[in-house]
């Protein structure tokens, strides 16, 4: 399945891009993180659509992951 | 009202969004710009969000707000996008019957969004730049 993927702040900044789309068979938030091939530091937290989810969540076609590196607003 | 924007913040619209007949309190929080970080001066700080789901999360703080204090209103703006230094970058309003509740919720709400709302703060220096999280 295609999973789009958003990328933000230093995240963002290191890729080059913001946006991605992979095309996976996993089936996890873990699973399409993996399938990315980046560095990933355990501080980054994932979303599904709008909503925090953790690695093992699952993820279905068209659902919108976004990796989340530490939050500074405020 | 809960929202992401590029607009200067207003106070006034703040207060106004939270005033109510059956509250006597209005708790106000302004996060500005600081001019000095760790030792070093800030010349400029540039705000992202993922901005639909930072205001979902500005919905479930005014949500835990309300069950919690029974405020009467919460009011949260963060602004995105360049700011200089002494800009409002956030601006927090809760309402409650008495003081004591508004100031708590107001303290829940600033903290909380520290945490939990997907927005990220790049401070610009002099020399170079770094993205500062917490």
């Amino acid at each position: 399945m295609k999973i789009a993927v958003q990328l933000f702040g230093p995240l963002a900044e290191q890729a080059g891009r913001s946006r991605l789309e992979i095309e996976t068979s996993g089936t996890t938030v873990g699973d399409v993180v993996a399938a990315l091939g980046l560095k990933i530091d355990p501080s980054v937290r994932f979303a599904v659509n709008t909503d925090y989810a953790p690695a093992g969540a699952t993820i279905r076609e068209g659902d919108i992951l976004s990796l989340i590196p530490p939050v500074g607003g405020g | 009202m809960l929202k992401v924007t590029t607009d200067v913040l207003s106070i006034d619209e703040a207060y106004a969004a939270v005033r109510r007949p059956d509250c006597g309190a209005v708790a106000l929080f302004v996060g500005t710009v600081r001019n000095h970080h760790d030792g070093k001066a800030v010349t400029k700080i540039s705000y992202t969000a993922f901005k639909e789901m930072a205001e979902k999360e500005f919905a479930a703080i005014a949500a835990e707000c309300a069950a919690r204090w029974k405020t009467g209103a919460v009011h949260i703006a963060h602004r995105t996008g360049p700011l200089q230094i002494g800009d409002a970058s956030v601006v927090i309003a809760v309402s409650s019957a008495h003081r004591a509740e508004a100031f708590e919720a107001c303290r829940y709400a600033i903290e909380t969004l520290k945490k939990m709302a997907p927005i990220w703060k790049e401070e610009f220096y002099d020399a170079g730049k770094a993205w500062i999280s917490g």
